[in-house]
């Protein structure tokens, strides 16, 4: 990769020029939070004309490597106020990479008021009004669908949603998947930024690229070979996924007692069985037609954790249906019906907004009053409202923190203002100390892989209690960071914690695509240095130690059936992010 | 059916949900035990397979196969397919050292 590409929607103008000597070594989360560090000033408004919009592809991207195809964003969060990064599957990132792209880079804002159209080709980089097809609330399939027709069916496209355009804090950045529909950078608002700089959509086409160069193939297909091998032997990531999604994990939360219901005031329900992972499976075998248990949302995806779920009529409703948005619908909001949920979770892909944030910031509303508890029609009546925008839409778009305040609730499940997901701190501390730290407001996915020995670190812990969690949740986050510059998806996770040989065929790929020799030690440090980073970011964008906490209610309000709180201490929480 | 006294209440997860469905009905079911029995006792009466199961919950906490099941307790068997940090954070591999199932890798 060697053009690093800046679209000033101030001028008007492109400039591709090649890669900054600092930045060469990096990719995906590390590039983008390095360049935010770098030029984004940490004090700017993330709507404003100074906040920056950078799209970067992992250093494995483009290539054979299996599950190499996410795209990684990154800007200032309107959401936050922190440092953000945000990544989708799609087959937007590999287009990048085998175009030579390693940063698309978005940075100030037009004065007039159109909305408008990059359009990225091998030898050509324009700037186009958008069609008004796609403008004033029209819908991110339809918007897709003309795209396409106007750009050709084989583009990569990135858009921002009605919500986006509405600068809502809630709003996604949402990409295509290889069959046209819609996958998501969901977290911290950047659908927002895209919109303040009244950019609708990336368009990308490929035609004419060449493949990805590769210093070494033989020792690249060797290790990718290891690494394959490593993520299909493994149940997890062989089996568990690709049968039952990430919402395998409804029940095996709820028996825990750590599955967050009702506004996050008990930690499991009785209705599990209505909306498991389980369920979803029989449903989408039962119905047939269109439905699909197991699909994957970029090619290369080996590990197919996505599904196409029909109505009754065997139609396609939504695909990628993730454990998190069911939770936040099914549980915390208390909504029964699948089909509600599927409904659901389509309109949020269809306005543009992240499907955690939302649900989250439904069951609020619920508590709040707005909304009737676990009325699935209701619910989606106010998502669709977010493309208007009603003043209902524009509340619940603005994301949990915006409700809770407007509701006068002091029960706001918000880290930094971002809206807590699936799983219970008080009964799973070490990733309430995630929650509490992580650089980009409440998200699981911040402290979601390892790199040592799983052993050393997780064997003696208990869920309930505080030993040995804040060693969890630090090696849980560099190694995060470090799987998250690759381009990875985090599901490698499994085939590279049980398996030495799939964490070494990793970095041996990383190796052999660069020419370099790179240890486990080195990538542990880029995962400490993209940490360190973001911190210092957020240090200069105003937060201290002290954000880093979770609401008070938690340490009040006894989670049942273990019936705990959360304990930890600030000074505890501290020492997390001690290395 | 309703809980009686002495009886435990059992969930299958994955491919064990439909499985217990199948042969139970819809869960959760109930056997009534009269002492203690461990985890892989209850297995072999339910006639699932060790290497089906990589821990048990019992009452809301993630056991080994051997761990003791009282009467009234809580139980659910989880075969290997659990994803997340949460194998981690809910204390899997404290528990399914001794596992049949753990893991094929090297096999």
């Amino acid at each position: 990769m060697n053009k690093f590409i800046r679209v000033n929607m101030t001028s008007l103008e492109v400039k591709a020029d090649g890669i900054p000597e600092k930045y060469k070594g990096l990719g995906g989360r590390a590039l983008t939070s390095a360049f935010v560090y770098d030029e984004v000033k940490p004090t700017c408004h993330a709507l404003g004309k100074n906040n920056k919009l950078i799209f970067a592809p992992g250093l494995l991207s483009g290539t054979s490597a299996p599950n190499s195809g996410r795209i990684s964003v990154g800007a200032k969060s309107p959401l936050t106020g922190t440092i953000k990064e945000s990544n989708s599957g799609g087959s937007f990132s590999q287009k990048m990479a085998r175009m030579g792209i390693k940063a698309l880079v978005i940075e100030g804002m037009p004065t007039d008021d159109k909305y408008y159209v990059i359009n990225i080709k091998m030898d050509s980089i324009t700037i186009d009004e958008a069609p008004l097809e796609i403008l004033n609330g029209i819908g991110n399939y339809k918007a897709i669908e003309v795209l396409n027709a106007k750009y050709g069916e084989k583009i990569g496209i990135a858009l921002a949603g009605p919500a986006g355009e509405h600068r809502l804090p809630a709003a996604n950045i949402s990409f295509k998947d290889p069959e046209g529909n819609i996958r998501s950078a969901g977290r911290g608002g950047l659908g927002a930024v895209m919109g303040s700089k009244k950019v609708k959509a990336i368009v990308i086409d490929d035609t004419g690229s060449k493949p990805v160069p590769i210093a070494d193939p033989d020792k690249f297909r060797a290790a990718s070979k290891v690494f394959a091998q490593a993520l299909m032997s493994h149940p997890v990531s062989g089996e568990g996924l690709a049968a039952y999604g990430t919402n395998v994990l409804v029940n095996i939360i709820n028996e825990a007692g750590g599955f967050p219901s009702y506004n996050f005031t008990t930690g499991r329900i009785e209705h599990n069985d209505n909306i498991s992972g389980e369920t979803l499976n029989a449903v989408i075998t039962e119905r047939g037609g269109e439905g699909k248990v197991s699909h994957g949302c970029h090619p290369g995806c080996i590990i197919r954790c996505s599904q196409w779920y029909p109505n009754e009529k065997g139609k396609y409703i939504t695909s990628g249906f993730e454990y998190e948005t069911i939770w936040g619908l099914g549980a915390d909001a208390g909504i029964e019906n699948f089909d509600d949920i599927a409904y659901i979770d389509r309109a949020m892909d269809d306005v543009g907004v992240d499907s955690i944030e939302i649900a989250v910031a439904i069951a609020t509303a619920m508590e709040g009053g707005l909304l009737p508890w676990g009325d699935g029609k209701a619910a989606l009546n106010a998502v669709k409202e977010i493309a208007v925008p009603t003043h209902l839409g524009r509340l619940i778009g603005g994301g949990t923190s915006v409700v809770g305040k407007v509701c006068g609730l002091f029960r706001t499940p918000v880290v930094k203002d971002q809206g807590i997901p699936a799983y219970d701190p008080r009964a799973i501390k070490g990733i309430g100390l995630t929650y509490a730290t992580s650089t980009m407001g409440a998200d699981h996915t911040f402290g979601y892989c390892i790199s040592g020995n799983i052993l050393k670190i997780g064997a003696d812990l208990d869920p309930l209690k505080k030993e040995g969690q804040i060693e969890y949740a630090r090696a849980m986050q560099i190694g995060t960071a470090a799987v998250d510059t690759t381009g990875m998806c985090l599901f490698v996770y499994f085939g590279i914690a049980d398996s030495p040989e799939g964490y070494q065929a990793l970095i041996d790929m990383i190796n052999a695509q660069y020419g370099l020799s790179l240890t486990s030690e080195d990538v542990d440090k880029l995962g400490e240095n993209v940490l360190k980073t973001e911190i210092a970011f957020n240090k200069a964008a105003g937060f201290t130690n002290v954000h880093n906490c979770l609401p008070e209610f938690f340490e009040y309000e006894p989670l049942p059936p273990h019936n705990v709180v959360w304990d930890f201490t600030q000074e505890e929480i501290d020492k997390v992010q001690d290395f | 059916m309703k809980k009686k006294k002495k009886a435990i209440e059992i969930r299958g997860f994955l491919h064990l949900d439909k499985a217990f469905r199948k042969k139970y009905g819809a869960p959760p079911f109930y056997y009534n035990l009269e002492s203690t029995i461990t985890g892989l006792e209850l297995a072999k009466i339910l006639e699932v397979n060790p290497k089906e199961i990589e821990v048990i919950f019992v009452n809301g906490f993630v056991q080994s196969l051997d761990y003791q099941i009282h009467p009234g307790d809580r139980v659910a068997f989880l075969p290997p397919g659990c994803p997340g940090p949460y194998r981690v954070a809910l204390g899997f591999y404290g528990k399914n050292q001794g596992s049949k199932s753990n893991f094929t890798l090297d096999e």
